[in-house]
């Protein structure tokens, strides 16, 4: 039996700062994810044709293009990519870029197209009449945006990113193929080592479960919180 | 500078390893169809056991990246004596089929529950109205049950669909020679990421289109009374409503 | 009784249209400090898109808009249409009117209280304590202080628009809108808004009000505007509309909107 204590020969704690790396590999990639699909939603919300399409032809590409060929063109082209960079400003020889950086990179464009459309279906769920009022007292537009657009379209938008977080967590399991050691990588290395391919894919794969599992509860609670203000009268009779 | 030959030389070579990744789509998709069924009927069942088993397959198999499951079925499973000397390991040792069945599991999960969405969003009045003319269960299920809960199903199926053909990209991970594989090789040897790369990602964004394409001429084969009742009925919007919101 | 006080309010020659339907068709309208004018008027006469037009809610396609002397400038844009040359100019006279909505309105995700200090918190830029001490005595003025902290989901429609209404006074507007504002409420909850709109009259505010009130109208306001396919088709103090002096159209409106 495979040995998974925290010792020498233990792959308990491999396992678990790989984890640690997944999480934060998939927090980085939401995070490159949300700015960049605010954007994209911006886009597909705006009242200029070709401004659309940007956003459409965005949404298409990394929507209908397998994940693992983005990760490809982000791995083997990424580097090649900035070293010509480098090279314009004089930099002398093969820059390698962390594959941290690109597997979030990757991860997060990939998100992005799905958060806009998350961001933008909160958006238009939001009564236009509130903008009214805030415009009828004379309330300046980024002042709007952040005080009336914005938390709402966070409260609306909350159930759906809940989904894109679990996606982008089973997603950062490919960037494995970069190297990086993730949970997946992980997983891998333990099991080709100790030739325990079950048990060690096993393990990998309950150790995403609980990640899931984790993520679903803290998002029904925030869910929760959020959405107190429209939950209408139970008690509250005149 | 295009390079047209080496462009042209390359989207030939993926294009030659087109069947191979639609061998495993079609293979998964009706197989998950199927066994997505069956999840189904166990879901909704009053059983605790075998609501409570496919409750577990659901959440397992959407809880956990479709890369470990296909490891764990293709590397996994090969570790025992058991499987390997039992019928199904001519079928699991070959990378093709391995891949196709973990496809297929995964997407039964994922199949599984959009039809349990499609077949909550059904009017309870149309049930009761089939009932109420004394069918029987089986042809409950069968003209009015069915029918309804495919025609809601089919937007979230379609995106589902698109899902599937992106993810037999990852049986190129366990030595399938799909388009991502090849894609790979040649990215490896020639160095000439960008260029694969667009190759590779035309053929997949062309397979996508013409699924969708297929799902919307299904749908429009599937709903011709609800269309054919909007047309006697529009009218041309007046000016005054379109326009205005108040008076 | 003749206003002689100044002209808070100046519309001249509004025209407005929506594609080929020409809904304002040169209104010019004329409001002094304390008047309380309704504005009646059929479906599709235009009377909502007038008063949007005031707080430029909706862009005049031409005509001058002057709020306490100040004009607001246009400037034509290459399709043809106008467009505020200065929309802070634009922002500044909005926070000097205030608007009550036919469906209130109200920041869904916001409390009663934040509801009404948002604008003299945010556009004001007025002292947090202030506006809080503030807001709870106009909110105790239309009666709903102990509902402070409430969100707009756990009130009734008619408290929504009381809040509403309190959320414009926060502002102390110079001129208070009113787009139809019991219209969306239940015929139950509808007399506690208009003694609320009362009150605000008899106090000395400048209102205008669109309505399907008739009490209102002839007991409240003290002009009484009627309007007909994009026109003023006749005004006067509601004793002259009401009475004699009303036109044919405006006694016909008048009976088809009385039916019991």
């Amino acid at each position: 039996m495979a040995n998974l204590g925290f010792g020498e020969n233990g792959w308990g704690g491999l396992i678990l700062s790989a984890t640690l790396t997944t999480l934060l590999l998939s927090l980085a990639a939401m995070m490159v994810g949300a700015a960049v699909g605010s954007g994209v939603a911006a886009a597909k919300l705006s009242s200029r044709r070709p401004v659309r399409w940007l956003g459409d032809g965005y949404s298409v590409i990394f929507r209908g293009i397998p994940e693992l060929l983005i990760i490809y063109l982000f791995y083997f082209g990424g580097s090649g990519l900035i070293t010509q960079i480098g090279q314009l400003f004089g930099a002398d020889g093969f820059i390698e870029v962390p594959p941290f950086l690109i597997g979030a990179l990757a991860i997060g464009l990939i998100s992005a197209s799905y958060q806009a459309e998350v961001f933008r279906a909160g958006r238009l769920a939001l009564n236009p009449g509130e903008i009214e009022a805030a415009q009828a007292i004379g309330m300046p537009k980024p002042r709007i945006l952040q005080r009336i657009v914005v938390p709402q379209v966070v409260r609306y938008a909350l159930p759906g990113l809940s989904n894109v977080w679990q996606m982008s967590l089973k997603d950062s399991a490919l960037i494995s193929v970069t190297g990086i050691v993730e949970l997946m990588r992980a997983s891998q290395v333990a099991a080709g080592s100790t030739r325990q391919y079950f048990t060690f894919y096993l393990i990998g794969g309950t150790c995403y479960l609980v990640l899931t599992v984790l993520s679903n509860t803290a998002f029904k609670k925030a869910e929760k919180r959020l959405g107190r203000a429209h939950r209408s009268r139970t008690a509250a009779h005149s | 500078m295009i390079d047209l030959p080496f462009l042209t030389d390359t989207f030939l070579k993926l294009a030659a390893a087109l069947p191979v990744t639609l061998g495993l789509f079609f293979s998964s998709f009706v197989l998950g169809g199927l066994l997505a069924l069956v999840i189904l009927a166990m879901r909704m069942s009053r059983n605790p056991l075998l609501s409570g088993f496919a409750r577990g397959y659901i959440l397992v198999f959407r809880g956990s990246p479709l890369m470990i499951q296909l490891f764990l079925i293709y590397y996994g499973l090969g570790q025992f004596e058991l499987i390997r000397h039992s019928f199904v390991w001519p079928v699991l040792r070959e990378p093709f089929f391995c891949a196709v069945v973990s496809l297929a599991l995964c997407t039964a999960s994922y199949t599984a529950e959009i039809f349990r969405g499609g077949l909550l969003a059904i009017p309870a009045g149309q049930i009761e109205a089939g009932m109420a003319c004394g069918m029987s269960r089986w042809l409950l299920l069968r003209r009015i049950v069915a029918p309804i809960m495919l025609r809601y199903a089919l937007p979230a199926y379609s995106t589902e669909a698109i899902l599937l053909v992106k993810s037999t990209a990852l049986a190129s991970l366990v030595t399938v020679w799909d388009v991502t594989g090849v894609a790979q090789q040649i990215i490896q040897r020639t160095y000439r990421t960008m260029e694969v790369f667009i190759c590779a990602a035309l053929i997949y964004l062309i397979l996508n289109f013409i699924i969708v394409q297929i799902y919307a001429w299904i749908e429009r084969r599937l709903t011709p009374r609800l269309r054919a009742v909007e047309a006697a009925t529009a009218q041309p919007v007046p000016h005054a409503i379109a326009g205005e919101k108040h008076d | 009784m003749t206003n002689y006080a100044p002209t808070t309010l100046s519309m001249k020659e509004i025209r407005k249209s929506f594609g080929s339907l020409e809904v304002l068709k040169g209104i010019s309208l004329d409001a002094r400090k304390g008047d309380v004018i309704s504005i009646l008027g059929a479906s599709g006469s235009g009377k909502s898109t007038f008063l949007r037009c005031i707080n430029l809610l909706e862009m005049p396609d031409s005509g001058v808009v002057s709020v306490a002397g100040e004009t607001i400038e246009m400037k034509r844009h290459t399709r043809g249409h106008q467009l505020a040359a200065n929309q802070r100019q634009v922002e500044s006279l909005r926070s000097r009117l205030g608007m009550v909505f036919q469906s209130f309105n109200l920041w869904s995700h916001m409390t009663v209280l934040q509801n009404v200090i948002e604008g003299p918190l945010y556009v004001l830029k007025r002292n947090k304590k202030e506006c809080i001490e503030q807001a709870e005595k106009i909110l105790d003025r239309v009666g709903l202080l102990n509902r402070k902290d409430f969100y707009p989901a756990q009130l009734s429609g008619g408290q929504q628009q009381r809040v509403a209404i309190a959320r414009a006074l926060a502002m102390e507007p110079e001129v208070m809108l009113f787009d139809e504002p019991t219209s969306a409420l239940d015929p139950e909850l509808v007399g506690d808004v208009l003694k609320v709109m009362r009150n605000l009259a008899e106090e000395g505010r400048t209102m205008l009000v669109v309505t399907h009130e008739m009490g209102f109208a002839r007991n409240v306001s003290n002009r009484v505007v009627f309007m007909h396919q994009g026109t003023i088709d006749c005004q006067g103090t509601p004793e002259e509309m009401f009475g004699e002096q009303g036109s044919p159209r405006f006694k016909q409106f008048i009976s088809s909107h009385q039916a019991g």
